[in-house]
């Protein structure tokens, strides 16, 4: 391999900045300082426009001081046009209020404490079990399974029935029995508790290959997502979204034919509203039956 | 250069950095070919018609790929390969540090494997861009950051090696082409500042799962910091074969030397002070910051216009010298059977599209307009393929003879890619635009056709698919050339191309316009003014920040 050519020590700096003679910084002066002197007007020229002559303009309208309206401009304060919004008098439609902030995030994540499992024996778990997995598979009332879940799905859905987003006789008072922090843990405790269930879509699915692509492939003309694009933990979907491979079938589908009838509207931007009106009752029932699969 | 340094075990031809060249720029054209095949069937999948594969997960696992083949690979391979082949044969002497060189093609391949597995085992679906808080799988921002670092050592390379060119030749003016490939280096440096930045203390700590909260502002503000100038960085070698390949393979001579080393100094400053615009529709930053880096990308328009006037009168000189006359007769004049003079012709044509579309982008309200619709897509595709590539190809035509020591013994097949490109490119692209402007999103993995408003598109779509088809073929062909001149071109061809010589070559520039000194002040300059508190405001006013969202 050929050698580099040796280097040579550079020429002083105050000799020229590129190695040259010194000749040459004589022309090379007026470069620099015309190049520094358009690049600087140029730069004051934008900044003139953008900081006070636009300003300028603008502040009648939105009701501004020159000095609030140019510290607008320059991001030193914050707010938009200080014209008042009117009051909305729209009714407000019940949707989930939940919300991811760090300080449920990291109850959600402590996993398996006392206090929630206290609360899960006392409350939970003569419907639930202990671990989640119902037994209660109709006719008669159908308690869903809270195996398998993420904290994150369990959660939210107390959280709904606490602030009446999601309406069910038992659940309803249940949750509003309990502080939010505790629904936090008891989900948290169940997540933690039912975590050998998490692989419980290893199960055998039932249907035929019009069901088996609706749940994996959607149908993109019908502008249907695939059910398992979301609803697996870790899909990269909504953190909320609960699994649904081996949840009890009847469960299933009284929630999707809710979701259809407009009953069940805690679903964020309507999105199993929206999917759950495209599907007709037959897929409804037989993607319920797909995903309770044989135990 | 003595022949005993010229000759190495191994190369094909008397270039010493004709295996490092070769391996750079195949592996960008492995990359872009499978990008072109994926474009092809995303295509597809957005069209009416039903595609084979087609889920939301795969369609978005495609458009990854496509983008980082398309985006990191082909551009950055390819421009340290050029660049190289750039420093030997402009300087006419070896390159220093051709290990640390291979070094850094190694480093770059094995982050280039690390992205594209991270990618196909679908835990990366996250498009080539790096908006948190959706965070693919660590391993590709690894990869990724393992392909830039390989690029910083080209940088350092290529400036190292006009540094000491320049102290052995104190005086010297540094060849046209090798100053404007050390502008592009210094450029990437400044460019990568942004995106390293992001990506170390925001984007790889939130995908281990360091980083629960994540700062999305000030992510995406990073971003925009290198997202304008890395356009730049990839459109530099085709100026490069404007100003140094065309003119000579025209039959002529470079209009003026000087006007290109300001043309590739103003890039250098006017690239990186703009990325604002890319954020109009963003809430974080105030009107005044986006006006004035608005008005920054405007002064863009300076050094392009300088380009066209420059190369069309180089242009003009040739015609004339082969005997062209009157008013446009020099047009026809000119030797468009070659492939450097016939890309260069089609690239004008597309980059007056595609310039055009971009003005319209970087105008506050008419960017109101086509925000987030397929008109941004078939922009920044037209502006690609239409410059960026299509002068790829026509600079490994003009340089694979002193490669493999073969010059092509047939120009035909050349001639007919480029057409064939130029038609695909003009069929995907115009209609794309079209349909961003009735309002059609991006970024969605297919779309209803059901909806009778949505069901107009689909002609249109379906004609955008035709051009891809058309441009995926003409890939195919660029291959092909290629590949076939290693084994069936005709032996004999020199090792080193010459570069065109301006009318009047330079004999003294101002160490100005031979160095990058006086430029990297005003570019911190620039950047200090139009950055400094678009960024300095998330620490002094700390936002709300998002939950992270991880995939894998």
């Amino acid at each position: 391999m050929a050698k580099a050519p040796r280097k040579r020590p550079l020429k002083p700096r105050d000799e020229s900045p590129a190695g040259a003679p010194p000749e040459q910084a004589a022309i090379d002066r007026p470069w620099r300082i015309g190049a520094a002197a358009i690049v600087a007007a140029g730069l004051a020229a934008g900044a003139l426009i953008g900081f006070v002559i636009i300003p300028a303009g603008q502040k009648e309208n939105a009701h501004l001081s020159m000095g609030h309206a140019m510290a607008r401009s320059a991001g030193l304060e914050a707010g938009s046009p200080a014209v008042p919004q009117p009051v909305s008098t729209a009714t407000a439609i019940p949707v989930s209020t939940v919300s991811w902030d760090p300080a449920i995030m990291n109850v959600l994540a402590s996993g398996n404490t006392a206090r929630g499992a206290a609360i899960a024996a006392q409350t939970c778990a003569a419907c639930h079990g202990d671990k989640g997995l119902s037994q209660s598979f109709g006719p008669g009332p159908v308690f869903p399974s809270l195996a398998g879940q993420s904290p994150y799905a369990i959660y939210k859905q107390l959280h709904d029935f606490r602030s009446g987003a999601r309406v069910n006789p038992q659940m309803t008072a249940v949750s509003q029995m309990l502080q939010v922090q505790d629904l936090a843990a008891v989900a948290a405790y169940y997540s933690a508790a039912s975590k050998e269930y998490a692989a419980i879509g290893a199960r055998e699915l039932l249907g035929d290959a019009e069901i088996e692509k609706l749940a994996n492939e959607g149908d993109s003309h019908r502008r249907l997502p695939a059910c398992l694009a979301c609803h697996v933990n870790n899909s990269g979907g909504p953190i909320e979204t609960p699994v649904i491979t081996g949840q009890i079938e009847a469960y299933l589908v009284t929630q999707l034919n809710a979701f259809a009838g407009g009953t069940r509207t805690n679903d964020v931007y309507g999105r199993m509203r929206d999917v759950s009106k495209k599907l007709t009752p037959a897929e409804r029932a037989a993607l319920a039956r797909y995903f309770q699969g044989t135990l | 250069m003595p022949a005993a340094r010229r000759r190495r075990a191994g190369a094909t031809a008397g270039l010493q950095t004709s295996r490092l060249v070769t391996a750079h720029i195949w592996v960008a054209i492995a990359a872009f070919a499978v990008a072109c095949l994926l474009g092809v069937w995303q295509m597809w999948a957005r069209s009416p018609l039903t595609a084979p594969y087609h889920t939301a997960a795969n369609y978005f696992r495609s458009v990854t790929l496509h983008g980082v083949s398309m985006a990191f690979v082909l551009t950055t391979f390819f421009i340290m390969g050029f660049g190289y082949y750039v420093a030997e044969t402009a300087l006419k002497r070896p390159l220093p540090g051709l290990g640390l060189a291979w070094g850094a093609f190694w480093l770059g391949i094995v982050g280039t494997l690390m992205a594209a597995l991270s990618v196909i085992s679908g835990d990366a679906s996250v498009l080539y861009t790096f908006y948190p808080p959706l965070t693919a799988t660590p391993w590709f921002y690894i990869g990724l950051v393992l392909v830039v670092v390989a690029s910083w050592i080209w940088c350092l390379i290529m400036i190292f090696a006009m540094r000491w060119w320049r102290a052995d030749n104190p005086g010297k003016p540094v060849p046209l082409v090798m100053f404007a490939s050390v502008a592009n280096a210094v450029m990437w440096l400044w460019t990568t500042l942004g995106v390293a930045a992001e990506l170390l203390f925001q984007v790889i700590p939130a995908a281990f799962g360091w980083n629960g909260m994540v700062d999305v502002g000030l992510s995406r503000t990073l971003f925009s910091w290198t997202l304008h100038a890395i356009v730049y960085f990839w459109l530099f070698p085709s100026y490069i074969a404007f100003y140094t390949m065309f003119p000579r393979a025209a039959g002529g001579r470079l209009y003026s030397d000087t006007m290109g080393r300001l043309a590739f100094i103003l890039f250098l400053l006017y690239s990186l002070p703009v990325g604002l615009h890319h954020l109009m529709m963003d809430p974080e930053h105030s009107n005044g910051f986006k006006f004035l880096q608005v008005f920054l990308t405007a002064l863009v328009s300076v050094p392009t216009l300088l380009t066209i006037f420059t190369i069309t009168a180089s242009a003009e000189i040739a015609g004339r010298m082969r005997g062209g006359k009157g008013l446009f007769g020099w047009i026809g004049a000119l030797p468009w059977d070659r492939p450097m003079v016939l890309a260069t012709g089609l690239a004008f044509f597309m980059l007056f599209w595609g310039g055009g579309g971009g003005l319209i982008n970087m105008s506050y309200g008419m960017n109101a307009m086509v925000h987030n619709t397929s008109w941004v897509t078939a922009h920044f595709h037209l502006i690609f393929g239409g410059t960026v590539v299509i002068m790829y190809q026509a600079i490994c035509y003009s340089i694979w003879p002193s490669l493999t020591g073969r010059n092509f013994a047939d120009q035909r097949p050349l001639r007919v890619q480029l057409w064939l490109w130029f038609i695909g490119m003009m069929v995907m692209t115009l209609p794309w635009h079209w349909l961003g402007l009735q309002g059609q999103w991006r970024r969605v993995a297919a779309f209803d056709y059901s909806n009778p408003l949505i069901h107009s598109w689909g002609p249109w779509v379906i004609v955008s698919l035709v051009g891809g088809i058309v441009l995926a073929f003409s890939a195919l062909l660029f291959v092909y050339n290629l590949a076939m001149l290693h084994r069936r071109g005709i032996a004999g061809a020199p090792a080193a191309i010459e570069y065109a010589q301006a009318v009047h070559p330079p004999e003294r520039v101002p160490s100005s316009l031979n160095g990058f000194g006086l430029w990297n002040i005003l570019v911190a300059l620039l950047m200090l003014l139009a950055y400094g508190w678009p960024i300095a405001q998330f620490f002094v006013y700390p936002p709300p920040q998002a939950v992270v969202h991880r995939l894998g």
